[in-house]
């Protein structure tokens, strides 16, 4: 290899990288390194300032991406020498520093190079004549020295210090400093500073506190933040600032506001632990005056948040241990709380009490003493206050000191209340006020939370204590008209049953349940009805715990037992008011219950409560008894109660969830008994109590009643609830599916039969895909030709036949299966057959929200990626079908894409915005307000997720007006079109998110013009419309002006 | 702390507890019904394409939007989480604005706000704020006065003068600093009494 051509040619063109040839040459042992300085000499000692950097330059870049192992330790002498006669050189100095610091990592390279290097540095180098770029250089080599040869420059004593805070004395920039700040810390921690420390006090605190702000899009993205913290780090690294820094920091006090009042909090907290007792001691009480004033007079809860850990860090350090007693200013403290407490309602007693709490959780000693000396004084107030108004603000006062002892004492930390004993002298004051405010009005938020506390602090509390707070919160629960209260009081409970689960059970329980009627109350009886409601949901909260479950499934169902065989009966003809009455109200009751079990199981569910299929059998075949013996035969006209459909809704709904919780197993079995009901009309292995039905067959037999086809509901609901491998009870899948789409398009009475029938068709289609896989062709071919094309037929057999092809066909996209695909294409196809037939082809393009629902909360199985594959296929052809389309016959196409929305998540739209944009304002002009809901739910969740892409956000900004004209129509009520409280809400959010989305200039000129319009909104009748329009036009408002 | 404040030590009472939920919704045997049996989800694809025939059975548009007034109570929404101008903390907590105090009848709202002291100097910064807000989340035909409760301060003619001058009030929204102050308090008024 001819090294000084290389070299010469590399020079010559300014190409100072090495090339690879090189590169390998010396990695591989075949050029030495000395050959390549050899061949570099006539550059490197060149008088041509220019020539002699690009030498330099070029070594360096060199010896960066060489193999360490070929630098001997003669080469690294040798190259060490070298470099450091360079640092004179003006120009050169980048280069050496970069070649000294990889030779500083080399293992050949020793301590004493590491003195010499770091002494000819601070002899030749004038900081102040470099610029930022090159005193990085610097600090990155002194930061390499130090991590390699610490021991050395140790040793160097005075020296090495001394010289050190005058190089670094003055830096200014960013990245520099946060490079010295983590230097000087090691520096502060490692080495002997005692002597020097006012010089390091110089170079440090003199950046306190820090004011900085990035410039906007600063590409090293250092915040003032990180700045802050790493300088808090050094001013915490040294106990020997203590002297000099405590009075800078009381200094600082009188002058820094905001941010820098916080930083300055925070750097105490950090830095008193530090200094130590004896150091803080002398200046305590001005530093409690300081940090005293912020958590007072705080405007900002940040920085007050701030001060209270600088006080909490101010007397954990001079209260360390049991030991240490609480005299001097934790007494001080103490009383000045105290005093202050004597005016409870005010707003500084607010600031006494967190004061307080502080002091708990920083110290053992001065905690126990704080609260020696404050529940005396908090009991005799609360029980002979001197104005009544002072109880409530007392007893908060009470609870939140009790908070923080439960803070304190959790089962993870180490302070346990059984050692400390803090609350033991006051274990009766407290149960006494608790108790006393559980059954006053104005005191039962603060007491609940008190209880709530004292239950979970480890080892306070017995159960007779828990039962009495228990008994309190029931009575509220119960008795209370206060919602919120009530809401409290349950979650206080929820609570206290995770620790005494046998408590609740025991005695909240039974008096819950014993409160809720046997009947309905009658439809006046308004506060009967709130009542009850409020029980239901206070059990539903509490009735979640395995432990507690049980009992809410048998008392429920004994209720609706209860009423089933207890509803009044139905007249046929006169007094109507009188019948919706008494009939509606035992529905809505009935209702309720049912509803109340369906949200528990739910919560189980997501909770992911195993012990739900253990009362499978406790549940299902006792409700299904319910709607199965009302669904049969009745003299003279009687509609029982739980033949109303609401009722039949949520018995499927519950045994859908239940079933979905049984192994396959059981799930078989209970498939089987599903089946011969249904099929075969053995209605004996599915219900409780075989002597109450009265069916004598299949309920889906045709001339079957109509009562007895809504049982549909149970059946749909058990086969969606059902796995995968399930063994089926029959071998002909094929046929069991035409039996049903059959039953759906022939058979069923009305929309709700049809609803539940096509569910169980997906349902089947979706698990047993594979089964079905070479009949479904056939299938919907055969519902195509016959049933959807034959525009003979009846209009309603045409329209429920494309709903069973899009139900298979929605089945079947979920699973990716190519057939959904093609059998898709059909009905793209029809769209263009709109002027012909404009009632059916409108009826199918809105079809398309059918496929949009996709997985939703049902146990359908769905493939990853299932909504990007069928968006793609269908959106290119109805652009292209839209594209073909003229005048009217382009709608279709629009209503077609406006359905499937709701399909595609914002991601995928931001993929190809440019196609997808137009298409959506456009929609916004659809007369449908559920088409138009679609588009804007689905421009909302654009610009919510727009923010990282250039092109996404030129697209909106270039968009913006056309979109704030489109949302406005849709928000206001305009006559002739069709409006739904929906749309308006959708549509007043999305315009809420322009002013945090789009940059003023490009809808400065539209403001005047929302601002007026959501005048209008604001007259809503709508409650919730008329909220959203007040926020959206507060938006509005602020948008574009300075802060 | 860069100024003296006028009141450093105010009470603070608990939040009033009148949640906007408690009211109850629709007439005849939609009352009967918990919320949310009333919005549980429509069955989306079976009413499609019937919409225009008009034998929708379940939630069309049309008959559903029953007009639901204005009333105290929303007006007090509107208002409990101003911030008070010296604390950080809302008018409601300070009782300010109570409930009880705001009377709406036909086009007309009255709201009496009560000082916190009587000399208190920011009495007009907060009848300002009220009024902004007023102004901006109240359709345009309600005429707003904003008064201070009569007892409760030591200057209630010149504050209510102040208050209800409609150039005044143009005026001061014209200042620059003064709007921004405004505006600061009105920052936290969407969060309607939640925390």
């Amino acid at each position: 290899m001819d090294v000084p051509r290389i070299v010469r040619t590399q020079i010559s063109t300014s190409e100072l990288g090495p090339p690879k040839e090189l590169l390998e040459g010396v990695n591989g042992g075949q050029v030495g390194l000395l050959e390549v300085i050899k061949a570099l000499g006539e550059y490197l000692t060149s008088p041509e300032d220019d020539v002699r950097l690009k030498g330099l330059t070029f070594l360096s870049n060199l010896l960066k991406v060489i193999t360490p192992s070929k630098v001997n330790r003669q080469a690294t002498a040798t190259l060490t020498n070298f470099y450091l006669s360079k640092l004179d050189d003006f120009d050169s100095l980048p280069p050496a520093l970069q070649g000294l610091t990889i030779l500083s990592k080399l293992p050949t390279f020793d301590d004493s190079a590491a003195v010499d290097v770091y002494k000819g540095i601070v002899e030749n180098v004038n900081m102040k004549s470099y610029v930022q770029a090159t005193r990085h250089l610097v600090y990155v080599l002194f930061d390499s020295l130090l991590a390699t040869h610490r021991s050395a420059l140790k040793e160097m004593g005075t020296a090495f210090v001394n010289s050190y805070t005058k190089m670094v004395d003055g830096e200014k920039d960013p990245r520099n400093l946060m490079l010295l700040f983590s230097i000087d810390r090691v520096i502060l921690l490692e080495f002997d500073v005692k002597d020097h420390i006012e010089d390091f006090f110089d170079i440090t605190f003199c950046y306190f506190p820090i004011s900085f702000r990035p410039p906007p899009n600063d590409p090293y993205g250092i915040t003032a933040e990180d700045l802050k913290l790493a300088l808090r780090k050094c001013m915490a690294a040294s106990p020997y600032f203590a002297k000099m820094a405590l009075p800078l920091f009381l200094e600082k006090f009188s002058t820094s506001t905001g941010q820098s009042m916080k930083d300055l909090m925070l750097s105490i907290a950090a830095c008193i632990p530090v200094y130590g007792a004896e150091a803080v001691r002398e200046r305590g009480s001005e530093l409690w005056e300081g940090i005293k004033t912020e958590v007072f007079y705080s405007s900002d809860t940040s920085i007050e948040a701030a001060a209270l850990s600088a006080f909490e860090s101010l007397i954990r350090t001079l209260y360390p241990t049991e030991k240490e007693p609480a005299t001097g200013l934790a007494q001080d403290i103490i009383k000045e709380c105290l005093a202050i407490l004597n005016e409870p309602e005010k707003s500084q007693a607010m600031a006494a009490t967190k004061i307080l709490a502080a002091m708990l959780r920083a110290s053992v000693s001065a905690g126990i003493f704080a609260f020696s000396q404050v529940f005396p004084q908090l009991f005799k107030q609360f029980n002979t206050p001197p104005l009544p108004s002072h109880r409530a603000p007392l007893l908060s006062t009470i609870s939140s000191l009790l908070i923080a002892a439960q803070s304190v004492y959790t089962p993870e930390s180490v302070r346990r209340q059984s050692q400390e004993r803090s609350l033991e002298p006051f274990r009766g004051g407290i149960l006494d006020v608790l108790r006393e405010g559980l059954r006053t009005e104005g005191l039962k938020g603060p007491a609940i939370k008190g209880s709530e506390a004292c239950v979970q602090i480890a080892g306070f509390w017995g159960r007779e204590e828990v039962e009495d707070v228990v008994r309190g919160m029931n009575d509220i629960l119960i008795n209370d008209n206060d919602p919120e209260t009530r809401a409290e009081a349950v979650s206080a409970l929820t609570t206290i049953s995770t620790f005494h689960p046998t408590v609740i059970e025991a005695i909240t329980l039974p008096l819950m349940f014993h409160s809720l009627p046997d009947t309905a109350p009658p439809a006046s009886d308004f506060t009967g009805r709130d009542k009850y409601r409020s029980i239901l949901g206070s059990l539903t909260e509490l009735c979640a715990q395995p432990a507690l479950f049980q009992t809410l499934v048998i008392r429920v169902t004994t209720k609706l037992d209860l009423l089933a065989s207890s509803s009044p009966a139905q007249d046929a003809d006169d007094n109507m008011g009188e019948k919706l009455d008494g009939r509606e109200c035992t529905v809505v009751y009935a209702w309720d219950l049912l509803n109340s079990l369906v949200k528990v199981i739910e919560q189980k569910t997501k909770a992911k409560h195993i012990d739900l299929s253990r009362y499978f059998d406790q549940l299902i075949p006792r409700i299904w008894t319910l709607v199965i013996s009302a669904a049969g035969p009745r003299t003279g006209g009687d509609q029982p109660l739980f033949r109303d459909r609401r009722l039949l809704a949520l018995v499927g709904r519950i045994g859908e969830q239940m079933i979905y919780e049984l192994s396959s197993e059981r799930q078989s079995k209970w498939l089987e008994a599903v089946y011969n009901a249904f099929e075969k009309g053995v209605w004996a292995e599915v219900v409780h109590a075989k002597a109450q039905v009265r069916l004598s067959g299949s309920s889906l037999r045709n001339g079957a009643s109509s009562s007895e086809q809504d049982l549909i509901a149970l059946y749909s609901t058990a086969i969606q609830g059902l796995k995968n491998d399930v063994r089926l009870p029959f071998d002909q899948l094929a046929a069991f599916l035409s039996s049903k789409v059959h039953w759906t398009i022939r058979v069923a009475r009305d929309q709700w039969q049809v609803k539940y029938a096509l569910d169980l068709i997906c349902a089947f289609v979706n698990k047993r895909e594979a089964e079905l896989r070479d009949s479904l062709e056939d299938v919907l071919t055969n519902i195509w030709n016959v049933e959807v094309q034959d525009t003979s037929k009846d209009l309603e057999v045409r329209k429920r036949a494309l709903l069973v092809y899009l139900h298979i066909v929605k089945a079947l996209a979920l699973l990716r299966a190519p057939l959904a695909y093609t059998a898709l294409d059909r009905v793209i196809e029809i769209l263009n057959l709109s002027n012909l037939d404009p009632d059916y082809v409108g009826y199918a393009a809105s079809g398309f929200g059918i496929l949009a629902s996709g997985k939703g909360k049902s146990h359908l199985t769905a493939k990853l990626l299932h909504a990007q594959k069928l968006w793609n296929h269908v959106l290119a052809k109805l652009i292209a079908g839209d594209k073909e389309a003229s005048g009217k016959d382009r709608l279709v196409y629009l209503v077609a894409f406006a359905s499937l929305l709701p399909l595609v998540p914002a991601s995928l739209c931001l993929s190809d915005l440019s196609t997808i944009l137009p298409l959506i304002l456009r929609s916004l002009s659809l007369s449908d307000p559920k088409q138009r809901t679609n588009a804007i739910t689905t421009l909302t969740s654009i610009l919510e997720t727009a923010s990282d892409s250039k092109e996404v956000d030129k697209a909106i900004h270039a968009k913006a007006v056309d979109m704030v004209q489109s949302l406005l129509k849709s928000a206001l009520i305009e006559a002739d079109v069709p409006s739904s409280p929906k749309v308006r809400i959708a549509a007043l959010a999305a315009l809420s998110l322009f002013p945090d989305v789009i940059r003023f200039e490009a809808l400065h000129t539209q403001k005047s013009t929302v601002i007026k319009q959501l005048g209008r909104a604001l007259d809503d009748p709508l409650r919730s419309v008329r909220k959203e329009a007040v926020e959206c036009r507060a938006k509005w408002y602020r948008y574009g002006n300075a802060t | 702390m860069s100024r003296q404040l006028d009141n450093d030590n105010p009470t603070i009472f608990a939040p009033a507890h009148t949640s906007s939920t408690s009211r109850r919704t629709g007439s005849g045997a939609k009352a009967l019904w918990a919320n949310e049996a009333l919005d549980g989800e429509d069955d989306v694809y079976l009413q499609y394409g019937a919409g225009d025939g008009g034998d929708a059975s379940g939630s069309g548009s049309g008959s559903e939007e029953e007009r639901e007034d204005i009333d105290a109570e929303e007006v007090y929404d509107l208002l409990r989480s101003i911030t008070d101008p010296e604390h950080p903390v809302s008018l409601e907590a300070l009782r300010v604005v109570n409930p009880n105090d705001i009377h709406v009848a036909g086009n007309r709202v009255l709201v009496y706000l009560t000082p916190t002291i009587p000399h208190c100097s920011m009495s007009t910064l907060i009848g300002l704020s009220l009024r902004v807000r007023l102004l901006r989340a109240l359709p345009a035909r309600y005429r707003v006065d904003i008064r201070i409760k009569s007892g409760t301060h030591q200057s209630e003619h010149a504050v209510n003068k102040q208050l209800n001058d409609k150039e005044r009030v143009q005026a001061a929204l014209e200042n620059k600093h003064l709007l921004s102050v405004v505006e600061g308090c009105l920052a936290t008024a969407g969060k309607r009494g939640e925390a």
